[in-house]
């Protein structure tokens, strides 16, 4: 019994410690993602924080989630926004320059009172059944459980998201397309 | 379950939210717009696999994998948009493209 | 029997819709034919259902019934007919005379180009005045009633490039539209306590004021209808159509329908017997008027007109009083000499191509005799000279009278002076038209058609209405001889104190005689001897010219202020309020948009930042109502 314990209060710690780094790790990339004045630094800034996001999703046992984060998200948005911003070429802006403006003054507040808000609003409304967590099986988030929820309760919801997809390439077709007359 | 409880990760999400959040507000690059965006996106998608967790339900997962397949579409079409407007030279600072109005 | 009444009904209306749709595809004369010949097969059905009546034991007619018409609880309303003595007599007159006049019209509206619209006009009317006869019960007499008004209207107005002959059937329709809406009030009360339209209707036990209303809405219809004070205004005018349709309309057949409507519901009016005794001094009262004004017009069509007004008043006394035969009777001796009296007039002002004055038309006799002799021959009967049909009919009415009470002999009266005054007028009008030498204006406009006074479908009609005016009264003789009541007592019995005693009677004819023969002669010494000069008495003589002032008073009381009404309306409420307010209601939304318009900034992080702040007040109400 003590062993197990002890294993399991190791195994706690490990969990809290790597926790506690994805989780710095995130939010300093998340600041860093909208502070940089060069949009390529903003971008790689992202790779970061998207590579934390799937630590803590490897913490929640969403194994699949994680790898598809690495790979679809990491590995092809931001590709993509990598190769827009090469495109687009060079610029910099300085967001906080000038001082705080009125409008950045209103941004904060907003967004400020927004995160209070929800933080709130979900550890007091909600309090009483985040209690327990319940215990999830063993293949709980490995591909052939998410395949079979995909290809059973939410079959819908795959063929939906294939259209969107391909709807939204189309889109990115026509509108990356060259038009007939010179660019006015 | 191990480590902190679900509150945490909820924490955890709602800041990462409020961040993009406060980047699509303050910055005019459209880029970074898009950036701040996919912050948002994300901590939405933590916050849906924190709960998944919780209730050992799937069905989160699933949604999540559905988010990440909408903002990966969402993307595509916004850069799509930012690299026709750079063709037509014009600037990209979402402050000045503000010709939609009434 | 039931067999002729549907072929009487029906055979003009298929004669109108036929000229109806066949349109300009038939030619004017074609056109003409199919209305004549329906009505003259209409004419065939009514002897059938006549004779039908009388071979039947007791002759009192049957009902005919087509289908349910309308039905809501235990109030129910058949499609029906009623084919008993008095339906049969109406339809015989209908029929016979409506079809001698559509003859006449071939000639005496061929070249008129839009002749066909006028034969489909004037078969719907026979179909809807032998409806409004036939009609066996309440609703179908009120469904004739109605469409006699919208033929009417359309027959008067059927010249309508002249705006008066426009202003003329719309006072006619309105005048009508007054007395239809009393009617159908007090066939609205009838419902209301008996459930029921059927003629039996009218005899249930109603309390004395219900009865009351009813025959009081009921006679404002007959009133309206049929010209009598104070809704008479209106048939003067009426001259404005074509002379056939004055003959058929306004003289024959639709004025009477109030007669004919007060002698079909006399249960209801024995009921209320004041009502009754109103409808009798209405038509006292209007005989009088009429006759008086008769004596200044100048046109020849107005002078028969108030003559018709002036009859129908002798009728109206005849069944306010009880004496539905005599009334009835008075009704086809009437049909007969008045129709006589307008077609001749149509003959003279056809052959002096389209005059009216009679200022004009000294001499005319002696170009025109045959016209000359068939006028006289109506002038007679119109007065009560016999052996012509007048005497035989008008007599019994006067006489009726005596035995009612103290206004019996008020009644009587008047129908001496009555009869004096017809006398006069219709020897005023003979005398300054036919005899003598042709006037100037005679000589330079007459023109005669192929040798003759007018074609044969003119002269035919004429002619036989001429014979018709003379021995038509010889069917009853009151009181030695009365098979014409007789026929009617089953369905319209006369009242005991409308039946006068034969000394009464004798007197009173030899009486009414006298005063109609007084009233010739003195027309011959003013007009035709000018002997007699008429005393100058100029406020009186602008009181008759302008028919009493009847229609200037109805003109202050009644258009005046709805004029008033309808300006102050337009003027306060329709150009403010409505045609404004629309205006600025558009203006309102346009600024509203303009408004709302300016949030729309086109700067992309406003948006956002209203998002943000919305979901942030959002979640705080979230919060706060958790």
């Amino acid at each position: 019994m003590n062993s197990l314990v002890l294993a399991s209060t190791a195994g706690n710690i490990v969990v809290w410690i790597v926790w506690i780094v994805a989780g710095f790790a995130c939010l300093a990339s998340a600041v860093a993602v909208i502070s940089f004045s060069n949009p390529f630094y903003s971008a790689l800034a992202l790779i970061g924080n998207l590579a934390s996001l799937a630590v803590l999703y490897l913490l929640l046992s969403a194994e699949f989630v994680a790898a598809a984060q690495v790979l679809v998200y990491a590995g092809a948005v931001v590709v993509m926004f990598l190769f827009v911003i090469a495109y687009v070429g060079p610029r910099r802006e300085e967001p906080w320059s000038g001082g705080p403006s009125w409008k950045a003054l209103g941004a904060v507040l907003a967004a400020g009172a927004l995160l209070v808000e929800i933080v709130l609003a979900v550890s007091l409304a909600a309090g009483g059944s985040l209690g327990h967590d319940h215990t999830a099986g063993a293949n709980f988030g490995s591909p052939a459980y998410i395949g079979q929820l995909f290809l059973t309760d939410h079959l819908l919801a795959f063929e939906i998201t294939s259209i969107v997809l391909l709807i939204a390439a189309v889109g990115g077709v026509i509108l990356g397309s060259h038009t007939k007359k010179a660019a006015a | 379950m191990n480590g902190p409880a679900t509150t945490w990760y909820l924490a955890l999400a709602a800041f990462l939210f409020g961040i993009g959040a406060l980047g699509v507000l303050v910055r005019r690059n459209p880029l970074i717009v898009l950036l701040s965006l996919e912050l948002m996106l994300n901590g939405g998608n933590l916050a849906l696999i924190a709960f998944s967790r919780h209730f050992a339900n799937g069905s989160g997962q699933i949604f999540g994998l559905a988010v990440m397949a909408v903002a990966a579409a969402e993307v595509c079409v916004g850069l799509g948009l930012v690299v026709a407007i750079n063709r037509r030279n014009l600037a990209l600072d979402v402050d000045r493209l503000s010709e939609l109005r009434g | 029997m039931t067999y002729g009444s549907w072929i009487c009904l029906l055979s003009p209306f298929v004669a109108a819709v036929l000229i109806m749709f066949g349109g300009t595809n038939l030619s004017r004369r074609v056109a003409a034919w199919i209305a004549t010949t329906g009505v003259f097969v209409a004419f065939g059905g009514a002897i059938w259902a006549f004779l039908g009546v009388h071979a039947q034991p007791g002759q009192v007619g049957e009902y005919t019934r087509a289908w349910t018409w309308l039905q809501s609880g235990s109030f129910s309303v058949n499609l029906e007919l009623l084919v008993d003595p008095l339906s049969t007599v109406m339809m015989l007159i209908v029929a016979g005379v409506g079809g001698l006049i559509v003859l006449y019209s071939i000639g005496y509206m061929d070249g008129d180009p839009e002749e066909r619209r006028y034969f489909a006009y004037i078969a719907f009317f026979v179909f809807s005045m032998l409806m409004l006869v036939e009609g066996g019960n309440l609703l179908m007499l009120l469904v004739g009633w109605g469409l006699v008004g919208l033929s009417s209207y359309l027959l008067i107005g059927f010249w309508h490039e002249k705006p008066s002959a426009i202003q003329a059937a719309k006072k006619a329709f309105v005048m009508n539209a007054f007395g239809d809406a009393t009617m159908a009030l007090a066939l609205f009360i009838l419902i209301f306590h008996t459930q029921s339209l059927s003629f039996g209707a009218l005899s249930a036990p109603l309390s004395g004021s219900t009865a009351n209303w009813i025959a009081l809405g009921l006679l404002g219809g007959a009133a309206a209808k049929s010209a009598q004070i104070p809704l008479h205004t209106w048939l003067p005018d009426a001259m404005e159509g074509p002379t056939p349709v004055s003959a058929l309309i306004h003289a024959a057949t639709m004025v009477t329908a109030g007669v004919y409507l007060i002698a079909r519901t006399h249960a209801i009016f024995e009921q209320a017997r004041t009502i009754e005794l109103i409808a009798a001094g209405i038509g006292a009262l209007t005989l009088l008027v009429a006759g008086f004004i008769a004596l200044v017009q100048t046109d020849i069509k107005r002078v028969i007109a108030y003559s018709t007004m002036s009859q129908i008043g002798y009728m109206f006394l005849a069944v306010g009083v009880g004496g539905y035969a005599n009334g009835m009777f008075h009704l086809m001796t009437h049909a007969f000499f008045k129709a006589l009296l307008f077609m001749t007039a149509g003959l003279a002002i056809h052959a002096l191509a389209g005059e009216q004055d009679i200022r004009n038309m000294r001499g005319l006799g002696k170009v025109m005799p045959f016209t000359k002799w068939c006028f006289l021959a109506g002038a007679l009967a119109l007065v009560g000279i016999p052996p012509f049909s007048g005497f035989f009919s008008k007599d019994p009415i006067i006489a009726s009278t005596l035995n009612i009470g103290w206004y019996g002999y008020v009644f009587y009266a008047c129908g001496l002076i009555g009869a004096f005054l017809t006398g006069l007028y219709t020897f005023r009008l003979w005398f300054l038209v036919f005899p003598g030498e042709p006037s100037p204006f005679v000589r330079e406009h007459y023109h005669d058609h192929h040798g003759r006074e007018g074609a044969w479908t003119m002269l035919v009609p004429v002619g036989v209405l001429a014979v018709l005016a003379t021995v038509g009264g010889w069917i009853q003789w009151a009181p030695h001889w009365e098979p014409f009541t007789k026929w009617l007592e089953p369905v319209a019995p006369t009242l005991a104190a409308a039946v006068p005693t034969s000394t009464q009677e004798t007197v009173t004819s030899i009486l009414t005689v006298l005063v109609g023969a007084a009233g010739i002669a003195l027309a011959w010494a003013i007009y035709a001897e000018k002997r007699v000069e008429i005393p100058a008495m100029p406020a009186a003589q602008r009181l008759l010219e302008n028919k009493f002032y009847f229609d200037e008073l109805y003109d202050r009381i009644f258009y005046a202020p709805a004029a008033a009404i309808a300006n102050s309306l337009r003027t306060e409420i329709e150009e403010p309020v409505i045609l404004q307010g629309g205006t600025d209601l558009g203006q309102t939304a346009l600024d509203a948009g303009g408004a709302v318009r300016r949030i729309q900034t086109g700067v992309l992080r406003t948006y956002v930042f209203f998002l943000a702040a919305g979901a942030a007040v959002l979640v705080l109400a979230f919060l706060i109502a958790k």
